[in-house]
């Protein structure tokens, strides 16, 4: 069937990208970066939020940022095998896992163990695990695209599916992710441009309060332009957390209809 | 370790508060550190690194292998912590995956720079052997052996000390290699290339206690932290990685202060450290 020149139908075919050597678009430093979707450097992809997406789940969330879509399921409080210890405070679990299809070539679906610890450390700081002692909650992110700035999107995604779940938080968590790539400063990069990025940044911030619970940064960075980073990202962050409230109260008030 | 109790927490709490830790240190000084290089003869490089009661010894191999075809230009490097239960019984099977996994993304996160191989800490194109078809790949592994605070900024320590002892052999390609056959290497046994370490950045942890921060903690002065921030500088002052470790919140500028706290510290760690590890290469070539 494959040697049959002309008789493929036209309706879909694999695309063939995974065989082209990568071009180096970037030796030269001075040229500018265009972004390949037209977004100015600043400027963030357009989310889309949906809680209530998994209806046997205590609360859910669906997020698609341009390509990268995922789902969070959240599940408790409840009681855990795995806790023997009592412990007057609740317990936080949280597991990131990609599926088979989400990257460009099929990769075998795992979980990510450092995703996993990354988010966690980005919710315990939100979350008032007192108020659910000697029970556990267990936090579910399935990336089903992965289409850069995955693990701003799993955060974001993730603290929505716990406000649905009517678990408390001191705040909703955002997190926004910026690329370095030479002299720019690019947010909310995606796939083709982490790959070329020559630093990095992710904040995830609790907007009201104005605190920052996680900051990841490799790269070589100096001072100022790490302000310049860190007062972008805070900026969409509350951008962003407002787009995460007016989703919740739409869910409640069509609920309510 | 168990429990601390109201007084002591107090006792530790209020004593940074006056710029006297519980060992008599002042808020910004590290413990004593204690630099052995060459302890794994095996290896292509090692070191063994104590600060105060944490033990941490690091070993590099070199192999020979094909680079990612991203990258060809450009040999790989891989970092890996493992905690061994000697440093504490929770850690064995898999008790201790949870902190290995933690150090080891902190590590490659401080050193390894971005994607594209900018700023990091490593220069990796000096670790290619043909372009596209061989390159060297490090393989760095590090074992806790005892644990009493401050892992991350002793790892550090340990990784820069084990580049500076390793010796990648020299590499003789069989002329007239053609299209995609393996080219024919001839390793020497005799001659070594030394690793260019004076760019590898240093980790700084800075961990916030009450409204003060403190560097070089002790298990017990972490038990109290609110969060902690791991910067890594390298001696040009420029920030090569930064992880926020730890559940609190905290206001962007206290952030920016940690920074510049740390710039400072660094210059008198990097001095430290070099003098270390120059008098512990000594010591190992008369030996």
């Amino acid at each position: 069937m494959a040697g049959r020149p002309g008789t493929n139908p036209t309706t879909y075919s694999p695309s063939l990208k995974t065989q082209k050597t990568r071009s180096t678009i970037f030796k030269d430093q001075e040229i500018d970066w265009v972004r390949p979707d037209g977004r100015g450097f600043q400027q963030c992809r357009p989310a889309f939020f949906r809680t209530g997406a998994v209806t046997a789940a205590s609360g859910s969330a669906y997020a698609e940022f341009g390509n990268t879509k995922v789902i969070v399921s959240v599940f408790g409080p409840r009681e855990s095998k795995k806790a023997m210890m009592y412990s007057d405070i609740g317990r936080l679990n949280c597991n990131v896992s990609y599926t088979t299809f989400a990257t460009p070539v099929r990769a075998q679906g795992s979980d990510r163990k450092e995703f996993s610890s990354m988010l966690h450390k980005a919710l315990e700081g939100a979350i008032i695990l007192e108020t659910f002692p000697k029970t556990t909650v267990d936090v579910f992110a399935l990336v089903l695209e992965s289409g850069g700035s995955d693990l701003p999107v799993v955060i974001s995604c993730a603290s929505l599916a716990l406000a649905d779940a009517g678990i408390l938080m001191y705040d909703l968590v955002t997190s926004v992710s910026l690329s370095c790539l030479g002299k720019n400063l690019v947010i909310d990069p995606i796939l083709e441009e982490e790959s070329y990025q020559d630093g990095s940044l992710m904040i995830t911030c609790m907007p009201s309060r104005y605190e920052v619970t996680q900051l990841t940064i490799t790269g070589e960075w100096s001072t100022p332009k790490i302000n310049e980073g860190m007062q972008l990202c805070l900026d969409a962050c509350s951008k962003l957390a407002n787009i995460m409230r007016s989703c919740l109260k739409e869910a409640t008030t069509s609920s309510q209809e | 370790m168990g429990g601390l109790s109201l007084g002591e927490k107090n006792f530790i709490q209020g004593g940074i508060a006056q710029d006297l830790r519980s060992d008599g240190r002042k808020r910004l000084t590290y413990r004593p550190v204690s630099v052995e290089t060459g302890v794994i003869p095996q290896a292509n490089g090692s070191a063994r690194v104590r600060m105060g009661a944490t033990d941490v010894i690091s070993s590099v191999k070199a192999e020979l292998g094909k680079p990612s075809s991203l990258q060809p230009d450009k040999g790989k490097v891989s970092i890996y912590v493992d905690c061994s239960p000697t440093a504490a019984p929770m850690f064995e099977g898999r008790g201790g995956d949870e902190l290995s996994t933690d150090l080891s993304v902190a590590l490659q996160c401080c050193l390894l720079g971005g994607k594209s191989g900018a700023g990091a800490g490593i220069d990796l194109s000096s670790l290619i052997v043909v372009e596209g078809k061989m390159c060297w790949g490090l393989y760095i592994d590090c074992l806790v052996i005892s644990s009493d605070g401050n892992l991350l900024d002793a790892l550090g320590a340990a990784i820069k000390a084990a580049l500076s002892n390793t010796g990648i052999p020299r590499v003789l390609v069989a002329a007239g290699a053609s299209g995609d056959e393996q080219p024919e290497v001839d390793i020497s046994d005799e001659e070594f290339l030394q690793f260019d370490t004076s760019d590898i950045p240093v980790i700084v942890t800075l961990t916030k206690v009450g409204r003060h921060y403190i560097v070089d903690a002790t298990s017990e002065e972490e038990s109290q932290m609110s969060s902690a921030v791991s910067i890594s500088v390298n001696r040009k002052g420029h920030i090569c990685g930064l992880t926020k470790r730890g559940g609190a919140g905290l206001d962007p500028s206290i952030i920016l202060d940690m920074i510049s706290v740390a710039k400072h510290v660094s210059e008198q760690l990097i001095n430290k450290l070099d003098s270390e590890i120059a008098a512990a290469e000594a010591g190992e070539d008369d030996s």
